[in-house]
């Protein structure tokens, strides 16, 4: 039972701020992913929740203490690295029972519960190896196993699917959500790839340069962003955003082009978002608008046309089966039920 | 000419440059390991072929040279040293590595200057202050003066190894419950094994060949085996058999602690010079 409370947290180095005065409720057996772009400040939040590195200010609560100037290895959390961070002089059972053992467990205990963490992680038979003997992504679950030997308050993951190759890297994501649902621990895990985010979360903190932008499920990430950059940074392909101006119920790009109608006042100056699974794809002529196709790409599951209107381009997502050609114009209308509108000097979402 | 054919000539080319170079160092070495089992009549002789003699082994162990004696002082000086310089250069090489200290570059720096200083301009004053307060003439103060000596080299030698531990082992000790105690004794240590052993062997050997010092500090009940070696001056001139034996005496250790340590002297001395 630990919920994980952050108030008025900073970290400065100088004059650098690398976390700016967050504050951040993770609820007891939440799985809560830190999601933002590099150097956002996602691994600092973690180590200080950690307790490797002290907070310029404000406090930390794990449970109901507040644990500020307890030391790491009082938080009593778990942490997988980015780099793994193994014991390359221990085998990797030595590895996984280390936390048990340095923690005075009795003897007995150990061994049955490091084989039942290393099958958990499918690492049975290489419990007599060294780290160095092993594949990046066996390595990757000797640290996870490392972690879930012990049921700590927190489990604190950073990054840790980043150096497995693309393959592997969906096979443990799934691993991943399982042993969460099934060791209902509150889970702290910082990533930069949406897709982790999207699918482990319970809710996402999506963070820029210290702040966070938004915090929410990811459908509400997702479908409800609460500002252009939430709206760039979730999806993929990202949101369209396309600078324009509102006349009569109508939105039309810088250059004049009549884009759809949409149910808001006149304004002058408007970024209208818009996903490439909302504008659908017709024939010439068939559509709201007709645009001519910068670049087609066919992925297999899906064909993305890139369009211009005007100067500026958008992504719309097409059937699997469309099959067009660069220059072919095609015809093009947006789902008016998905639009969104954002300020571009504040940033901030137009709610309609 | 072919790659292949130069390849050849070049390969040919570095072998023979390496065996000159061995054959010059090695010459002195292969004419005292001769001699050494040579009697007094044949040693002035270039003789390849001689009969050899265990002789002189035993005549160094004897009155009036009492060998024995300073093989134990410079054997005692020596581990001492050893024992002694290897835990305090770890904990100073830590905390170095590990933690932001005040004026941790000039400290550094003027760890790694005291070795610059010649050891003659500084050794009057060891001599003074020895005889001040008793410590002439006594393994302790050739301990003292040999700590000195090689501290500075091992802390320089054993951070390099520690700096090469990653970080993140280390926190991921603390996560997992260790103390900063139990994170040097369980990672740090094993981890820098063969950087701690690398060191003790070369600070061995330094306090083993360490001359001057024990010139100037000792006459007669700390003498040491360097020193040792002028009891062969004897009025008959040079004893060159006896120096010889004695020679290879002193030398013995060394060649099995470079055997030992070859493995590790690379990675001794590149693993610091990484960062
Ligand atoms: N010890 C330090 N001294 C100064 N600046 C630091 C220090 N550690 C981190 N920073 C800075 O703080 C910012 C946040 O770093 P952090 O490691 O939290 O980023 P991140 O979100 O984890 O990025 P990534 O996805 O690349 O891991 C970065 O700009 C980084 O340069
Ligand atoms: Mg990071």
């Amino acid at each position: 039972m630990a919920e994980v409370i952050l108030k008025n947290l900073s970290k400065r180095w100088g004059d650098f701020v690398g976390v700016d005065n967050q504050s951040l409720d993770i609820h007891d057996k939440e799985f809560l992913v830190l999601l933002g772009p590099s150097g956002c400040g996602k691994t600092t939040t973690m180590r200080m929740i950690a307790g490797l590195e002290e907070p310029t200010s404000g406090e930390i609560w794990i449970g109901e203490r507040q644990v500020n100037d307890d030391l790491p290895k009082d938080r009593d959390v778990a942490m997988v690295f980015q780099n793994y961070g193994l014991y390359p002089h221990m085998t990797i059972f030595d590895n996984i029972a280390y936390p048990l053992k340095v923690r005075g467990t009795p003897k007995a205990e150990i061994r049955p519960r490091v084989e039942r963490a290393a099958a958990q992680v499918e690492l049975t038979q290489f419990l007599d190896r060294k780290p160095k003997a092993l594949s990046g992504g066996q390595r990757q679950r000797v640290a996870l196993a490392r972690a879930i030997v012990r049921t700590p308050k927190v489990f604190l993951m950073d990054e840790p699917l980043s150096n497995l190759d693309a393959k592997l890297r969906v096979t443990m994501r799934a691993e991943l959500k399982h042993l969460s649902r099934e060791l209902k621990v509150t889970t702290v895990y910082v990533t930069h790839d949406q897709i982790e985010a999207m699918t482990l979360a319970d809710r996402v903190a999506v963070m820029k340069h210290g702040i966070i932008q938004q915090l929410g499920t990811p459908d509400e990430i997702y479908n409800d962003p609460a500002n252009l950059f939430v709206a760039g940074f979730i999806g993929s392909p990202a949101m369209n955003l396309v600078r324009g101006r509102i006349e009569g119920g109508q939105f039309l790009t810088e250059d004049g082009v009549k884009l759809s109608p949409i149910a808001s006042e006149d304004r002058s100056e408007v970024v209208l978002g818009v996903r490439a699974d909302d504008i659908n794809v017709h024939e010439a002529g068939e559509g709201d608008i007709d645009a001519p196709i910068y670049a087609f790409e066919n992925t297999g599951e899906a064909s993305f046309l890139t369009v211009e209107w005007g100067d500026q381009r958008v992504i719309a997502r097409g059937d699997r089966h469309l099959r067009k050609d660069q220059d072919d114009v095609v015809g093009l209308s947006l789902n008016p039920d998905h639009l969104y509108l954002f300020d571009p000097n504040t940033e901030k979402r137009i709610r309609l | 000419m072919t790659g292949k054919q130069r390849k050849q000539v070049w390969n040919a080319v570095q072998l023979t440059l390496i065996m000159i170079a061995t054959f010059i160092m090695l010459v002195p070495i292969v004419w005292i390991f001769l001699a050494a089992f040579k009697t007094h009549v044949d040693v002035y002789q270039l003789k390849l072929f001689f009969t050899p003699t265990l002789e002189n082994f035993s005549t160094v162990f004897d009155d009036p040279y009492r060998l024995g004696e300073k093989l134990f002082n410079s054997t005692i000086v020596a581990l001492v040293t050893v024992i002694f310089a290897i835990p305090i250069a770890t904990c100073a090489a830590y905390s170095f590595s590990r933690f932001r200290l005040r004026g941790e570059t000039t400290m550094l720096v003027m760890i790694l200057a005291t070795q610059f200083v010649p050891a003659v301009v500084i050794i009057l004053p060891f001599f003074v202050m020895f005889r001040d307060v008793g410590l002439l003439d006594t393994r302790l103060g050739l301990i003292l003066v040999n700590l000195a000596i090689v501290m500075p080299f091992a802390i320089w030698m054993i951070k390099g190894f520690i700096d090469g531990i990653p970080m993140d082992t280390e926190e991921a000790a603390m996560v997992d419950g260790s103390s900063r105690l139990q994170v040097i004794w369980n990672i740090v240590l094993p981890m820098a094994a063969p950087g701690l052993l690398t060191a003790a062997i070369f600070c061995f050997i330094i306090a083993w060949n360490e001359f001057l010092f024990a010139l100037i500090l000792t006459n007669k009940n700390a003498v040491t085996l360097p020193i040792g070696l002028a009891l062969f001056k004897g009025e008959e001139g040079d004893l060159w058999n006896l120096l010889s034996a004695a020679g290879i005496i002193i030398m013995a250790p060394m060649f099995v602690l470079a055997l030992l340590i070859r493995k590790y002297f690379v990675q001794g001395m590149t693993m610091g010079a990484v960062r």
